[in-house]
């Protein structure tokens, strides 16, 4: 009896979830499906949005980092050994196992949110419609006071051409380069939104023209009551499918805004509420507890569980991401969604996806768990095929979304932590109680296959590839 | 079929249980107030308002002021700055809980509340029916915001400092400060 007690307490001990695995310096990193195969430590930056360019025959990388950390306001470019505010990196990754770093702009002085130059989105001169040809322009923010078009031909020597200043905040905009048109996230003079939309046309990028100022009822100037939620970001899907998507909320109370394109531009500008809601053809509200970093809309998927239906064999997705603010799991839990918008007026949540935490024990390991952001780029290599999502301590997530009513994890990569990896801390007791952990907090891929990611605490950028069945599913040999 | 005495225990028993809830629910609503409470007349109220994205405050009501408070844990928008803007009262006090139609009656002011700083701004709205003046305040803490509602006659000083000072009290304060430390 006394021995079957013992089995019994011993069971129950290995079905009780694990201990914490708190990251150590000089363990390898986790994954399966995906592949490590450059890195580029950014001059330990905290990293946020990487958008990888094709220009001629190379491929550059351009990060827009956070500002620095209160231990290091100023980290020193290793190629000037001066201290510079966190700003963006440059690096070319035509070889994604050796990646160059060719440049680091500084950005605007100031930690966290405040400082650096977090956003960036490039246009070939040649694509946008009074652009310079030769030219290869890089449209990123200045803090939250500008946002700055500079060009970056020769990306080792970017030349600043234009600012658009005296703002309140900036954030995640999107630009149309077949257009020029703009959507720049910030916040304009007496809006009661910190983050709202300012459209530009931005064809010529060294004269920008303001369209118009764009939010929701009760953001504008003048308005009282209930404040709406602050803008996140909006992709477009350009003249061609004729919709914007805003996501507003970060990771609270998110509102899904589907917009007109064209009425948005060529709608009555002045800021009233018949016209900031004259554009709008659908919103989906979600809970409370979730809010809307990116809306990635996968229009027309087909889809082969409907295959024989008479009606509705293909669907319009929009994939929501939410963001994790607080370390330790201190938050309603934010991952990924995926709503049906076919019928904009009535848009439909049909699936979401979480990491498993007690798969990794992360709400243990320190730092943020759960999601961030997705990839940004429409090339087919991956769209409407595979999602990749920054999970913060969890790493990257490629999913299998072509059924996106019933997503599936196909593989995943959590970096190694390094000597360089920033502290993440929470309160015990009215004490700090730091952990070291991974806050992989943006990701983006690029046409061959590659899946950059980068680190909110300090770890750099990664180049993955996928393998197995990842690979598979988009379709590479 | 049970006897009629089994029946009259069992409902007996059931209303016990009711009491006891009942109790239960008042007490957690009603908490006997402590030494502060006591010596400034503020007395614990309800929480009013429906779940929300944050966890529920506490509410206190003297005479015809009453006071809303809670953290709102890493909402403030810049961690740095802190709140420096009216439209951010405007959009993160939990003034629009109150009345989803308040109207700013002027230009909010800074304010500092123990050693957290922000801003408060004063409203017009209606509750129960009636128009009220509401005081709203948002002060952070690095990440984290406090947000408060003071509603009465605030355009009166001695109201609005004698709520501002309730605010400073160790009854809010330790409350406050075990949420901001995680205790």
């Amino acid at each position: 009896m006394k021995r079957n007690g013992l089995w019994i307490g011993l069971c129950l001990l290995g079905a009780l979830p694990g201990q914490a695995q708190e990251q150590k310096v000089g363990a390898p990193p986790e994954s399966s499906n995906m592949k490590l195969v450059g890195w580029s430590d950014l001059q330990a930056r905290s990293a946020y949005q990487p958008t990888i360019q094709k220009q001629g025959s190379r491929f550059i990388a351009y990060i827009g980092h956070h500002g620095g950390t209160d231990d290091i306001p100023m980290p020193i470019n290793a190629m000037t050994g001066q201290p510079e505010p966190n700003g963006t990196s440059i690096v070319d990754v035509t070889d994604p196992a050796q990646p160059k770093y060719l440049r680091h702009i500084p950005g605007a002085p100031g930690k966290y949110e405040d400082g650096g130059a977090q956003m960036v989105r490039l246009c070939d001169g040649s694509a946008l419609p009074k652009g310079d040809k030769a030219a290869v322009y890089m449209l990123r923010t200045f803090g939250g006071q500008a946002h700055e078009i500079w060009n970056v031909a020769d990306p080792s020597n970017p030349k600043l051409l234009t600012r658009l200043d005296g703002l309140r905040d900036t954030h995640k905009s999107w630009w149309e380069c077949d257009t020029g048109i703009a959507y720049l996230v910030g916040g304009a003079k007496d809006w009661r939104a910190k983050r709202m939309t300012q459209v530009y046309d931005l064809s010529d990028p060294a004269k920008p023209v303001k369209i118009r100022d764009f939010g929701l009822v009760g953001q504008e100037p003048g308005a009282t009551g209930q404040v709406p939620t602050d803008l996140h970001g909006p992709i477009s899907t350009g003249p061609q499918g004729n919709r914007v998507y805003f996501g507003y909320g970060t990771n609270k109370g998110g509102v899904i805004q589907m917009v007109d394109r064209e009425k948005l531009l060529k709608g009555a500008p002045e800021p009233t509420p018949d016209n900031l809601r004259a554009p709008e053809v659908g919103r989906l509200l979600m809970s409370a507890w979730n809010g809307a970093h990116t809306v990635f809309p996968m229009l027309k998927m087909p889809i082969a569980e409907f295959a024989n239906d008479k009606e509705g064999q293909t669907r319009d997705i929009v994939m929501i991401v939410d963001e994790a603010i607080l370390n330790e799991c201190n938050e309603p839990r934010q991952m990924i969604w995926f709503a049906d918008v076919s019928i904009e007026s009535r848009p439909m949540m049909i699936s979401s996806w979480t990491v498993p935490e007690a798969s990794g024990n992360f709400c243990q390991r320190g730092g943020r768990f759960g999601a961030h952001s997705s990839n940004e780029s429409m090339a087919p290599v991956f769209y409407k095929k595979i999602a990749v999502i920054a999970w913060f301590n969890a790493g990257v997530r490629a999913i299998d979304v072509r059924d996106p009513y019933h997503p599936k994890e196909v593989g995943y990569f959590i970096p190694a932590i390094t000597d360089k990896t920033d502290k993440r801390c929470v309160k015990v007791d009215g004490k700090d109680r730091c952990k070291t952990a991974i806050q992989t907090n943006n990701v983006e891929t690029d046409e061959r296959g590659y899946v950059y990611i980068v680190d909110r605490a300090n770890t750099g950028m990664h180049i993955l590839e996928l393998g197995g069945e990842a690979r598979q599913v988009a379709g590479l040999k | 079929m049970l006897s009629r005495s089994t029946l009259l225990q069992l409902s007996l028993a059931g209303s016990l249980v009711a009491v006891l809830a009942g109790l239960a629910a008042y007490a957690n609503w009603y908490p006997v107030p402590d030494a502060e409470e006591r010596a400034t007349g503020w007395r614990r109220i309800a929480w009013p308002f429906p779940r929300d994205a944050f966890p529920p405050g506490r509410a206190w009501r003297r005479d015809d002021t009453e006071v809303y408070v809670r953290p709102k844990i890493g909402f403030c928008g810049n961690c740095d700055t802190g709140v420096v803007e009216d439209s951010e009262v405007d959009g993160k006090s939990d003034i629009d809980l109150l009345d989803a139609s308040f109207v700013p009656v002027a230009e909010g002011k800074r304010i500092q509340i123990t050693d957290l700083a922000g801003r408060e701004r004063l409203y017009r709205i209606r509750k129960d029916g009636r128009e009220r003046l509401a005081q709203a305040v948002a002060v952070s803490y690095k990440c984290d915001l406090i947000v408060a509602v003071v509603v009465g006659k605030v355009d009166d000083e001695t109201v609005a400092k004698a709520a501002r000072r309730f605010l400073e009290t160790n009854t809010v304060q330790v409350w406050l400060n075990g949420l901001l430390d995680g205790k």
